[in-house]
C-alpha cells in the first residue's frame, strides 16, 4: 500500500496522461467499439461498456498500457462503490481500491479470453475486503463489534421527509446478504455474475436471497414500509 | 408485502454515490505502468483440468507397477469396468472444480465441502456395489497399511497437482487445499485398487475411503497455513 502512495501527488486529467502517453508510443493501435478520435485526430479509449471490459482485459493482459488506463477508469467507479458500501470510511475505500488494482495487476493472468470480466474483478474486489476486514477484526475491539451489531438490529424510526438509503434498509442483513443484494440491486449484476464472483453456485445465491427478501420483508413491514409505499402509489 | 414491493422499494433507494478521487486513480495508474508487460495467459480450464487427470493416472500406475498389480489382476471384468470407470469420473469432477477454484470469477457448481462428502460416498457407495465378501481379518494393521501406502501416493499427487496450477489465483487457500488434497487422495486409492488384493468390503468402504478424507483434511490444513503466511508476508 505504502508503494502505491508515494507516487506523485497533485491533481492531473488522467485521460489526458494516458492520452499523451498514448500518443507518445509508437505502434500501439486500439481496434474496437470502445477507441473515439479526438480533436487532433488521435485515438483515445472511450469509457467502456460492460461488454467492452473483456476485450480491454485481453489488451490489458497484452501490455497496453492505454487499455490499462482505461479499464482503471471504467471500472474503478463501480468498485469504488462496492467498497463504499460496506466500508468504514472513504480512506478506507481508497486503500482497498488501491490494494485491489495492485492484486489484479499481480494476477492478470489468470483472467480468461471469454470469460466474463466483471465477476473476476468483483471476485478479486471482494477478496481483497475479505482480507482487510480480516486483519482490522484481528485488532479491532470488541466495542466496535457491539456498535454495528446495534446499527443493524433494525431499522431506524424515520422522519416524515427523510427517504431510506439503501444502506439503512439493508442494515438488518448479515454482511453476505448484504453483499448480493448490492451486486444483484445497485451494480446489476445477473444471478450468475453474482455466483462467480462469490465463488458459490447459482442455487446458493438464490437461496441467500430468498432469505435476504424474507427478512427485509419482516423488517419493512414492521416498519410499515410497504403500506407507505402502497398509498403514496395509489 | 410481496418481492415485488421489496425490489421497488430497494431500487427507489438512495445509494452508495461517489467517485474516487482522480489522485487515487493516478497513484493506481502509476503503481502499475511501470511492471505492464505483456503476460501469458492461463491455458484454458480443459487443459488444466486433462493435465491434472494424466498426473493422477501417472502417479497411481507408476506407484502400482512398483509394488505389483494383485489387485487388478484378482478383479473380475465388471468389478474393473465399474471401479475404475467410477474413479475416472470423481477425479475429472475434482480437477475440474480444483481448476475453478484456481481462477477467479470460475462458475462453482457445488461447494467443496459438499464435493468431498459426495465423493466420499460414491466411492463407498461403488466399493460396497461391487465387492461382497463381509469377512474381516486384521481389520486394523491390513488398513492402516492400505491408508499410509495410499497416503504416500496421495502426496506427490498433490503436490504435482499444486505445480500444474501455480499461476492460478486461489480466492480460498484452504478450500483450494481441500480439493488439491482431495484429488491426490483419489490418485492413492487408484493405486491401491491397482495393488491390494484384499477385497473385504469393510477393508475397502473404511480404509481406502479414508485416504481421499485424510488426504483432503491434510490438504485443507496445508491451506491454511499457506494463507496465514500469505497474509503475514503481505
Amino acid at each position: 500500500m505504502a508503494f502505491a502512495r508515494n507516487f506523485l501527488p497533485g491533481r492531473t486529467n488522467l485521460m489526458a496522461a494516458a492520452r499523451s502517453r498514448y500518443q507518445s508510443s509508437e505502434g500501439v493501435h486500439l481496434h474496437d467499439e470502445a477507441e473515439m478520435p479526438t480533436e487532433d485526430g488521435a485515438m483515445v479509449v472511450a469509457a467502456p461498456s460492460a461488454r467492452s471490459f473483456e476485450s480491454l482485459m485481453v489488451r490489458y493482459q497484452e501490455g497496453d498500457f492505454a487499455a490499462a488506463t482505461a479499464l482503471i477508469e471504467a471500472c474503478s467507479p463501480r468498485l469504488y462503490r462496492f467498497f463504499l458500501a460496506q466500508a468504514q470510511s472513504r480512506i478506507d475505500a481508497d486503500d482497498l481500491l488501491q490494494e485491489t488494482w495492485l492484486r489484479i495487476h499481480r494476477v492478470r493472468h489468470t483472467y480468461r479470453t471469454g470469460e466474463p470480466a466483471l465477476p473476476w474483478f468483483y471476485a478479486i474486489a471482494r477478496h481483497v475486503r475479505i482480507d482487510h476486514y480480516r486483519r482490522a477484526m484481528r485488532g479491532a475491539t470488541n466495542e466496535l463489534e457491539l456498535e454495528q451489531q446495534t446499527r443493524r438490529d433494525e431499522i431506524p424510526a424515520r422522519q416524515p421527509d427523510d427517504e431510506y438509503d439503501l444502506d439503512t434498509l439493508l442494515a438488518p442483513l448479515s454482511q453476505s446478504q448484504r453483499e448480493l443484494l448490492e451486486m444483484l440491486k445497485v451494480t446489476g449484476m445477473s444471478l450468475e455474475e453474482v455466483a462467480r464472483a462469490t465463488s458459490s453456485s447459482v442455487g446458493s445465491v438464490k437461496q441467500k436471497v430468498h432469505r435476504a427478501y424474507k427478512k427485509l420483508r419482516e423488517t419493512m413491514s414492521a416498519a410499515g414500509l410497504g403500506r407507505e409505499r402502497r398509498e403514496r402509489l395509489s | 408485502m410481496n418481492d415485488k414491493e421489496i425490489d421497488g422499494i430497494l431500487k427507489n433507494a438512495k445509494a452508495v454515490t461517489g467517485d474516487p478521487p482522480p489522485e487515487v486513480l493516478r497513484r493506481i495508474t502509476d503503481s502499475i505502468v511501470p511492471s505492464l508487460r505483456p503476460v501469458r495467459p492461463l491455458p484454458p480450464a480443459w487443459r488444466m483440468t486433462g493435465t491434472l487427470i494424466a498426473v493422477c493416472a501417472a502417479v497411481s500406475l507408476a506407484g502400482a507397477l512398483r509394488v505389483g498389480l494383485a489387485g487388478f489382476d484378482k478383479m473380475d471384468l465388471p468389478q474393473r469396468v465399474v471401479i475404475f470407470s467410477g474413479l475416472a469420473v470423481l477425479v475429472w469432477a475434482a480437477a475440474r472444480t480444483l481448476v475453478a477454484e484456481m481462477i477467479p470469477g470460475s462458475r462453482r457448481t457445488v461447494a467443496p465441502l459438499v464435493h468431498l462428502a459426495m465423493s466420499c460416498a460414491g466411492l463407498a457407495g461403488l466399493f460396497a456395489l461391487m465387492f461382497h465378501d463381509s469377512s474381516i481379518e486384521n481389520f486394523i494393521s491390513i488398513g492402516l497399511n492400505c491408508l499410509f501406502t495410499g497416503l504416500l501416493h496421495a502426496v506427490p499427487a498433490t503436490l504435482l497437482s499444486w505445480l500444474v496450477l501455480r499461476r492460478g489465483f486461489a480466492m480460498n487457500a484452504a478450500a483450494a487445499g481441500l480439493l488439491a488434497g482431495m484429488l491426490g487422495g483419489l490418485a492413492g486409492v487408484g493405486m491401491l485398487e491397482l495393488h491390494c488384493p484384499n477385497f473385504e468390503t469393510a477393508h475397502l468402504v473404511v480404509w481406502h475411503t479414508a485416504v481421499v478424507l485424510l488426504s483432503a483434511i491434510l490438504g485443507y490444513l496445508a491451506g491454511l497455513v499457506v494463507r496465514r503466511l500469505t497474509r503475514r508476508i503481505a
